[in-house]
């Protein structure tokens, strides 16, 4: 363990170490690695890490345990490290997990997608609760506002998606809003990211059993229906579909489809009323797949660090050429059953990029 | 998921497509290349792109030209015998093994290539270079053996035009060196001097007291961004170098000067190609879409959208490009001006493009605004003059497909109703909102005839369309609805317009370097409009023509070529180039086996 501490810090060169910035690989307590790869991951969606922590020095002295205030000490027990590179042991953390969902009280592997999923809802749901929770009561309204209020989970990871459906009877237009944490994309081979977004965005037409219930007609009618992104998330995190049930296997097998993903992107799937479509995103992390299928095979995660990428599985970290991230892309072709591939990218808005790089200078300066 | 629009089989490999001159059919396959699928599932190596390179030489009766590619770490040269092959598909005239290195890209010497001989440039990943000849096999030399000038991987290398000497060499650490092959290369690692430097460029040159190689260090873009490629003009004066940062740079080479820059509309840039007459610059990259850029405006003029991944190479196919050698061809002529674009790319698909006359003539962006009068009168007053004055302009193009060439129309229709939109937003709000739909804007007369007008030539319009449409116009809706807010696009139009006091002078090139750092402050720039601020072209076709990652696009006179990362290499017959003594060769969907027959193999260090 030792020598590989070392052996990163000699990959990245002290020099080019960043100040005040730790590494810490994720102890597995047996088939943990989805939550691993997650919470790495997330650690290094800065605007989260930063929140996460300020809700650790806001809570100091609070003691009921929840997911959120293991995660917070989980990410505290990592910033504060006294060594650059370590490993730590996310053993509360999971402990908590597996109080508060029976899913994963147990030693199999979970889905990282899944896993991910429940995590930020439930930490959303925490603030809300410990929000009204302080407050004193005083009217119902007034708890319905702060409840409606975004909280930070919001703030970095809800975007809207509008969907709207024309019926083709009365060629009524009617569009309704929907928020979301990420977005869940269906895969094609040979395909980039861009592609599988605007596939997402394609109109379908509702017809047979699945007609639409126009209420200008007053009736079921057929419609065409469309998502587009109306409202385009600070970190928008993007769930690749690899996992597909397959009626033949009864069981779901692994799409190692390669799909290409690009460090910048931008979103064509926007809504013509867009709050901010310019958008620009930068990769910072990716949940890599290994492995043959849902319930077998392994995670790990590949983190934008500065200018450099690290590899984490588990509590091995890695500095990795830019260049590898091609390896995660998935297969030309469907010859092998087993492969590594990115399975949740996130991708972060530029414009808060710059402010959380400029707020690290400025923690660096002093 | 059905998501092919236009309806092809998307799984499909095809061996033959149609396009307006007619049916292209696949030769047999000619795999130079086996790669040993045992081998590969047990440990999977990323493969590099297979380039090709083509020579002709001079005053060789049958079979004039050779092919060089590189699979692997092999290189391989062949005769290759096109569309008129007889019974060996192709005669390998040499293979060649690195052990510890692997070609990455090769140049013929075009223009000094004869029967005595020919000069071919090989780039590795290692950084090194090599200069051998096919007919003097005592040419042999080595070019930063000692890796000391650059030890990233080569990523393009190209002979100087008409030179028989220089040749520049561009790498993976986003330098690109000028290399004379008579001089041997420094002992030690390179001095440099500063010798030019701009906006996102430096140009040093090597100091030593004898002159050596290299001879100057062009760097280039922001800080260890990949060159990806680079290509000169036909008229041999510029050239154009594509980026990992998502630029395109376009340089006068003798005078050093940065002519141009275009930005992707996200991601690296990864291909680059100039039209046969200099005049526009094509790229393509990580975006998905091929972007045509416009030397004379200086400013991006059309995208295309059509590949569903990664675009790999883009070529200009000369043979179907009409266009005028004049240099002002475009206002007074009736000359039908329509360039071929084909593009290849990880999404295994073969796309052509048609960049037709009222894409090149369609004043775009700022341009449209101030220089053309006819567009001043579209937004001074109303819809019929602004109708009369597309019409007068699609009437004036005389190209010859009705059914490909609707669409444009289509296009530019949406075009002009979206600066119509910024001078009007209350007026057209009600038919923005409604943009999914053709027949429910009658509510406004007078929005109404322009957009009778646009949908009409369309009929009947595809869901496709639809969307195609709303993309266009959707920065107007948001302008509506947003009380100006999101508007800002339109608005910005006639702000930029009116502080320009029309004058042509903010679409000429002028970029700070602020801009260069930020990306974001080019967007809605002649360097990188929005998605509606420029004409958006659909693949005259769009076919699945391999199985694996398309990686050469070469289009000749009776045949096109194309290879893939497995090392397969597929040739193209042009439409009327199969005859009775080629037919049986025509590649049907049965595999058919190939000979081919070695006649050296040397394995190297």
């Amino acid at each position: 363990m030792g020598g590989n501490i070392s052996q990163l810090e000699k990959q990245i060169g002290p020099d080019n170490f960043p100040n005040n910035e730790r590494y810490c690989g994720l102890i597995n307590f047996g088939n943990t690695c989805y939550s691993n790869s997650v919470l790495q991951a997330l650690y290094f969606c800065k605007p989260f890490r930063e929140k996460v922590l300020e809700y650790k020095a806001r809570n100091k002295q609070r003691n009921k345990e929840t997911l959120l205030s293991c995660l917070s000490d989980l990410f505290h027990s990592i910033a504060t490290n006294k060594k650059r590179v370590s490993t730590v042991a996310p053993k509360k953390f999971i402990a908590r997990l597996r109080k508060e969902k029976e899913e994963f009280n147990n030693y199999m592997q979970q889905d990282a997608h899944e896993f991910l999923n429940f995590l930020i809802n439930r930490i959303n749901e925490i603030i809300l609760l410990e929000r009204n929770h302080g407050k004193p009561k005083e009217s119902t309204n007034d708890d319905k506002q702060s409840s409606d209020e975004p909280t930070w989970v919001h703030e970095i990871f809800q975007g809207i998606l509008t969907s709207e459906t024309r019926c083709l009877n009365c060629e009524t237009i009617s569009s309704k809003d929907e928020d979301f944490f990420d977005l869940q994309v269906d895969i094609d081979e040979n395909t980039s990211i861009t592609h599988c977004l605007k596939c997402y965005s394609n109109t379908e037409t509702l017809c047979s059993d699945n007609k639409f219930k126009c209420d200008k007609c007053n009736s079921y009618q057929e419609a065409q229906k469309r998502m587009r992104v109306k409202k385009l998330p600070m970190i928008l995190a993007l769930h690749l579909k690899r996992f597909k049930y397959v009626e033949h296997y009864n069981r779901h097998t692994k799409v190692s489809h390669r799909v290409v993903f690009p460090l910048e992107l931008r979103l064509f799937n926007t809504s013509d009323d867009a709050v901010n479509p310019d958008r620009m995103y930068n990769l910072v992390a990716v949940v890599v797949h290994c492995g043959s299928g849902p319930n077998r095979g392994h995670y790990i995660s590949i983190v934008k660090s500065y200018d450099f990428w690290l590899l984490f599985d588990d509590d091995i970290i890695d500095k990795i050429d830019q260049s590898t991230i091609e390896d995660f892309y998935g297969l030309t072709s469907d010859g092998q059953k087993s492969s590594e591939t990115g399975y949740i990218l996130f991708y972060q808005s530029r414009d808060t990029d710059t402010k959380v790089t400029h707020a690290d200078i400025r923690a660096n300066g002093k | 998921m059905a998501i092919n629009g236009d309806g092809s089989g998307k799984d499909e490999q095809k061996t033959r497509f149609s396009t307006r001159e007619g049916v292209y059919s696949l030769m047999p396959l000619i795999e130079y290349y086996r790669p040993n699928r045992s081998n590969f599932s047990s440990t999977p190596i990323p493969l590099n792109a297979v380039h090709l390179s083509l020579v002709t030489v001079p005053g060789v009766r049958d079979y004039p030209e050779r092919l060089c590619l590189n699979i692997g770490k092999e290189l391989y040269i062949y005769v290759y015998k096109g569309i008129k092959s007889g019974a060996d598909m192709a005669t390998q005239i040499e293979k060649k093994t690195f052990k510890t290195m692997n070609p990455t890209c090769h140049s013929f010497n075009t223009s000094f290539t004869s029967s005595d001989s020919i000069p071919l440039l090989v780039g590795f990943n290692t950084g090194i270079i090599t200069l051998q000849d096919l007919i003097r096999k005592d040419v042999c030399k080595v070019f930063n053996e000692e890796k000391l000038v650059d030890n990233t991987k080569i990523t393009c290398i190209q002979w100087v035009p008409n030179s028989r000497q220089f040749f520049l060499s561009s790498h993976a650490s986003g330098q690109l060196y000028l290399y004379n092959e008579e001089l041997p290369c420094s002992a030690s690692p390179p001095n440099y001097q500063l010798f030019k430097s701009g906006e996102g460029y430096a140009i040093h040159v090597c100091k030593t007291k004898s002159t050596r190689n290299p001879l100057y260090r062009w760097v280039i873009g922001s800080e260890n961004s990949c060159i990806n490629q680079f290509a000169f003009s036909p008229c041999n004066l510029y050239l154009a170098v594509v980026s990992q940062d998502g630029f395109l740079r376009v340089f006068h080479y003798d005078t050093m000067e940065l002519v141009g820059i275009a930005r992707s509309y996200f991601g690296g840039l990864l291909c680059v190609c100039w039209s046969p007459d200099s005049k526009y610059v094509a790229v393509g990259g990580e975006d998905d879409l091929v972007t045509i850029w416009s030397f004379h405006h200086k400013q991006i003029i059309a995208r295309g959208q059509g590949h569903h991944s990664w675009i790999n190479v883009v070529a200009f196919d000369p043979f179907t490009s009409s266009y005028s050698s004049a240099e002002q061809s475009s206002d007074t002529s009736c000359f039908s001006t329509c360039y071929r674009l084909g593009s290849v790319g990880q999404d295994t698909q073969l796309c052509l493009w048609d960049i037709t006359e009222d894409v090149l003539r369609q004043p775009v962006f700022c341009s449209s605004v101030n220089i053309k009068p006819k567009t001043n009168d579209f937004s001074n007053n109303g819809d019929a003059i602004a109708l009369t004055s597309t019409n007068h302009v699609n009437s004036n193009n005389c190209i010859a497909v009705p059914t490909h060439h609707h669409h444009h129309h289509h296009l530019n229709h949406n075009h002009h109703y979206n600066i119509h939109l910024g001078n009007h937003t209350s007026s057209n709000h009600h038919y923005s909102n409604n943009n999914n739909n053709n027949s429910s804007s009658k509510d406004n007369p007078a929005t109404d005839s322009s957009s009778a007008g646009t949908l009409s030539r369309n009929s009947p319009p595809s869901i496709k369309q639809r969307v195609l449409l709303t993309f266009v116009e959707k920065r107007g809706d948001g302008g509506g609805g947003g009380g100006g807010g999101v508007g800002g696009t339109s608005k910005k139009y006639s702000t930029r317009s009116n502080s320009s006091g029309g004058s042509e002078k903010h679409c000429n090139y002028s970029i700070k370097h602020s801009e260069l750092e930020d990306p974001m402050k080019l967007i809605g720039t002649a360097a990188c409009p929005r998605f509606d601020q420029c004409p958006l072209l659909e693949p005259l076709i769009c076919k699945k023509i391999s199985n694996e990652r398309l990686s050469a696009l070469i289009f000749k006179e009776d045949c096109i070529l194309t290879s893939c990362y497995d090392g397969s290499v597929y040739t193209w017959a042009r439409p009327g180039k199969i005859n009775s003594s080629n037919a049986h060769l025509v590649a049907t969907t049965s595999s058919m086996s190939t000979t081919m027959s070695n006649d050296s193999t040397s394995t190297v260090v």
